[in-house]
């Protein structure tokens, strides 16, 4: 059995905004195991990105985590002091951000940017060897040289999504989380930058989780797949089970409404909406959307069975839809 | 109608919204009720000339002999008027010419948007001055001189809004059946969209009051009004030994801008709560 | 990017001098609308005899019509020649030329002031967050807003100058010592506190305000988090990359509020008696000084123009964004 780099124990975690106390990430588990990449798949809400925070703790100030706990290459994260966080955070891990329209400052270049990056963790380095390395890691993503010298707001979101992504292999990281990497480009960009991500990951031996909305996207790129509902686990399997036999009812929603342009399908959506996350439920919370479910599903909250090789949290699992 | 009570809800749990509109009713309430509050008329000339505040005369008295605090209660209906009717009348320009501008467009547009680029460019304050010492000095003229002088930032507001709404499905729906430009403007445009303006408004309220307390401290104020500006520009001489006919006239003009400051703030945060701290996901 | 900037600026200057056009037709009709003959006025009498106002109709050209005489200022200003005082009968440049000094050295100084001490105030405030601190200075903002310049100037002269006689109460020297060089720096410098203290607190709460709300913006920014992720020390984050986007709006409040100056300094110039260009300009009106008027508006159009145009190159150098525009 291969070494274990990221273990997640019952990790939960809320927000507290304006009186109200949102469960964003509530129980969940999982490892990720050294060279894998575990893809974390759920849509807006669903508490995927704030899962990606915890693990970095970047975290805003009014969310606490309220329980678990959080293995990552050996240190027992959420116990870490925040000078100790600074230390590791970018040199033994890192985080590909979304390209936002500010992901980096307006009126610095992104040359000066990048520079000030690798000075944080290897100050002794001279000028030469900072842009020595800028320009290798240019390479690696596939972008010029002259990126160096442009400003943000000069670059396509292509180009800067791949600048997020040497900015991440910065420091060498062994660990490395990609937040909604693709979310933000064109299809076609999208498969191109998927594709780049592929061979870096295989020619840099990187091991890692891939946040995002879209399943066709994580299945893709990893070898396992986590699937989160309104904070909890819904599934956990590998991508070949996710993909070819879903069994939470949810999975085989999201399963569904990949568009497959092969067989000319419609397309399906999951009827309803996300539920109100400030709410303490005790049942399964995804009843109210659920086509199967019964009113066992709406008194009794489902625990993670391991059925088929794989994990699942549904008090009716393997029913068919 | 929720819109409504929401926007006032918000507005009142505002720290600064809500401390503006007490004091507001304070004002208001000293201006209407100026002639049972004072305990002298304005104009009242005593032998009593600058002495300073006691009980009788909780304000002292300015070099005629005349109260200071029911000068003061009286000049609050000079500011509070000028205030609102000049930048009422700002406010309804603006949002004629900005909305009209917004949704015709074109060339008229281009046009409109110069004339308003210019005036935002140009000190106001001093065209005011030339008109009103050209054209005559009464309070009338000094309304509407202000009122005709500040409604460029509020058209500036209101044709952005306009050009944001005009998009909007609803106006589209209105447009596909027939309504005439006219009425989509008055009907749709307009109710929609004029809050901003609303929130700069307040905003111009205090500036028209500290415009007139200029012109009535450069000696062309209205002469028949009791007007704050006026006092302090009469106390001027007799300041040095006299602070009180000086000091309570400015201190109750700072008092009534930053009222509708406030009224200004509350008005913003009601109108773009802020965003929480947290990130989205 | 220097195409652009070429094409930037040209575009700027165009519309500068448009603007400066434009604003000195208006001034040009509103001031010879006005009702009242220019010539009666000057006399200064009750009821002047029309040879007299033959006479000066025919000196200032107050006998042509209305247009005829818009076209002959417009070109005498092209050739440099900012007109003739009636009131004063000496040529305008004459008259406004020593007032220059003495109002930039009351609005650069205060503007310089104000945009130091309000930046550096605003930064001290987002660090403070919510602790008593903010609450004062945003307060005293308030307060400082609605003040009138005017009433202001007052009570610091009652203060400081009649009560702590710590500065003279008036005036830009001591007219009755007659200092020489160092000295007289020093007279004139003593005499240039209060009324540059004047106008820093008026102009201070605009660039606390505007600093402090665009300090707060970014500290949201994206960016923030992105490069505070990496490992760039907080210190450097705030004072490298948060303060240079943080202060792009004070620095354009900074050029409107220079050219502003004139009118901004009037009223407290007239406070402190100080021989400035606003005091000029008002005394222009009250004595329907059509010409002297003119000039002062058109050099008045002239400084706000350049004040706009320099501040747009300052904004473009800072700001990259801003060249595509």
């Amino acid at each position: 059995m291969k070494n274990v780099v990221l273990n997640v124990q019952d990790l939960t975690v809320h927000y507290k905004i304006s009186k109200k106390v949102i469960h964003a990430v509530e129980n969940v588990s999982f490892k990720v195991e050294d060279g894998e990449f575990v893809g974390i798949v759920g849509e807006s809400g669903s508490g995927k990105s704030t899962l990606a925070h915890t693990i970095i703790r970047l975290l805003p100030i009014n969310a606490i985590v309220v329980g678990g706990r959080i293995e990552l290459l050996g240190y027992d994260v959420l116990s870490l002091g925040e000078e100790d966080m600074r230390k590791i955070r970018w040199k033994e891990f890192s985080m590909v951000f979304q390209k936002s329209l500010n992901a980096l400052s307006p009126v610095h270049k992104v040359g000066n940017q990048l520079a000030d990056a690798m000075k944080a963790h290897n100050p002794n380095l001279t000028e030469e060897e900072i842009i020595d390395r800028l320009k290798q890691l240019l390479r690696m993503v596939n972008l010029p040289e002259r990126v160096l010298k442009a400003y943000p707001h000069q670059l396509s979101g292509g180009m800067m999504q791949r600048i997020m992504i040497a900015l991440a292999l910065l420091n060498h990281p062994k660990f490395i989380i990609f937040d909604e990497a693709t979310t933000a480009l064109d299809v076609v960009t999208q498969g191109q930058i998927i594709e780049e991500i592929k061979s870096l990951v295989k020619s840099l031996s990187l091991t890692g989780l891939v946040i995002s909305h879209d399943l066709g996207v994580v299945s893709e790129l990893c070898d396992e797949i986590v699937v989160m509902y309104a904070g909890r686990l819904v599934e956990h399997g590998t991508t070949e089970q996710i993909l070819q036999q879903p069994l939470h009812p949810y999975t085989q929603g999201l399963v569904r409404s990949l568009p497959d342009f092969a067989r000319e399908r419609r397309l399906f959506g999951i009827p309803g909406n996300l539920p109100d996350l400030s709410e303490s439920v005790h049942r399964c919370v995804f009843a109210p959307r659920c086509p199967i479910a019964n009113e066992e599903c709406f008194t009794t909250v489902p625990s993670t069975e391991e059925v088929d090789g794989r994990r699942v949290a549904c008090l009716k699992v393997g029913a068919r839809v | 109608m929720r819109f409504r009570t929401d926007f006032a809800k918000r507005y009142l749990s505002s720290r600064y919204g809500l401390a503006g509109l007490i004091m507001f009713l304070a004002m208001l309430i000293m201006a209407l009720f100026a002639p049972v509050i004072a305990p002298y008329k304005p104009t009242d000339i005593s032998h009593d000339m600058l002495s300073p505040p006691s009980k009788v005369h909780p304000f002292g008295t300015d070099h005629l002999g005349r109260d200071v605090f029911s000068r003061v209660v009286y000049g609050a209906r000079v500011s509070l008027t000028v205030g609102f009717v000049a930048a009422g009348l700002s406010a309804l320009i603006g949002i004629v010419i900005g909305a009209l501008s917004g949704y015709i467009g074109g060339v008229f547009d281009e046009v409109i948007s110069k004339i308003i680029d210019s005036f935002l460019m140009f000190p106001v304050f001093f065209l005011i001055l030339i008109i009103v010492a050209v054209f005559g000095r009464n309070l009338v003229y000094i309304m509407l001189v202000i009122g005709l002088t500040t409604w460029p930032s509020n058209a500036r507001i209101m044709r952005a809004q306009t050009m944001s709404i005009k998009e909007k499905a609803f106006v589209k729906i209105a447009r596909a059946n027939g309504e005439s430009p006219m009425r989509i403007i008055f009907t749709h445009i307009i109710p929609n969209g004029m809050y901003p303006v609303v929130a700069n408004s307040a905003m111009q309220i205090g500036g028209a009051i500290l415009t007139e307390a200029a012109l009535s401290f450069l000696g062309l104020g209205d002469p028949s009004v009791v007007s704050w500006g006026k006092m302090i520009n009469d106390a001027r001489s007799y300041m040095s030994f006299a602070w009180w006919s000086i000091v309570f006239p400015g201190i109750f003009t700072v008092i009534t801008v930053v009222t509708f400051s406030f009224i200004g703030d509350g008005l913003q945060q009601a109108l773009y709560p802020k965003l929480s701290e947290v990130r989205n996901e | 990017m220097d195409v652009l900037f070429v094409k930037y600026l040209s575009r700027r200057i165009l519309s500068a001098v448009l603007l400066i056009v434009l604003v000195i037709t208006i001034n040009f009709f509103i001031i010879h609308l006005a009702p009242g003959d220019p010539a009666t006025i000057m006399t200064g009498l009750e009821n002047p005899s029309p040879q007299i106002i033959e006479a000066l109709k025919r000196k200032y050209g107050l006998d042509k019509p209305l247009v005829v005489q818009y076209l002959k200022y417009m070109t005498n200003l092209l050739r440099g020649d900012l007109g003739f005082s009636y009131v004063y009968d000496q040529p305008s440049w004459k008259l406004i030329g020593p007032r220059v000094f003495p109002t930039l050295s009351i609005t650069v100084t205060a503007s310089i002031l104000a945009f130091a001490l309000g930046t550096y105030l605003a930064v001290l405030a987002s660090r403070l967050r919510r602790k008593f601190g903010d609450l004062f200075l945003s307060l005293i903002s308030y307060i400082l807003y609605a003040m009138p310049s005017f009433w202001l100037g007052l009570i610091l002269i009652l203060v400081f100058a009649s009560k702590l006689k710590w500065f003279p109460t008036s005036g830009m020297f001591d007219m009755r010592a007659s200092y020489e060089g160092f000295r007289k720096v020093l007279d004139y410098l003593h005499h240039l506190f209060l009324p540059v203290f004047t106008l820093l607190l008026i102009q201070l709460p605009v660039f606390y305000r505007v600093t402090r709300a665009s300090i707060v913006q970014n500290l949201r920014e994206d960016y923030v988090t992105v490069l505070s992720a990496v490992g760039i020390s907080n210190d450097r984050l705030f004072k490298k990359y948060v303060m240079k986007n943080s202060i792009i709006p004070a620095v354009t409040i900074f050029g409107i509020t220079l050219g502003f100056s004139i009118t901004g300094a009037a009223l407290i110039e007239i406070v402190f008696a100080w021989p400035g260009m606003g005091r000029l300009l008002l005394d222009a009106v009250f004595r329907r000084d059509y010409q002297l008027l003119l000039s002062i508006y058109f050099l008045m159009a002239v400084f706000i123009s350049v004040a706009m145009i320099v501040t747009d190159i300052v904004i473009a150098i800072l700001d990259p964004r801003v060249r595509l525009l």
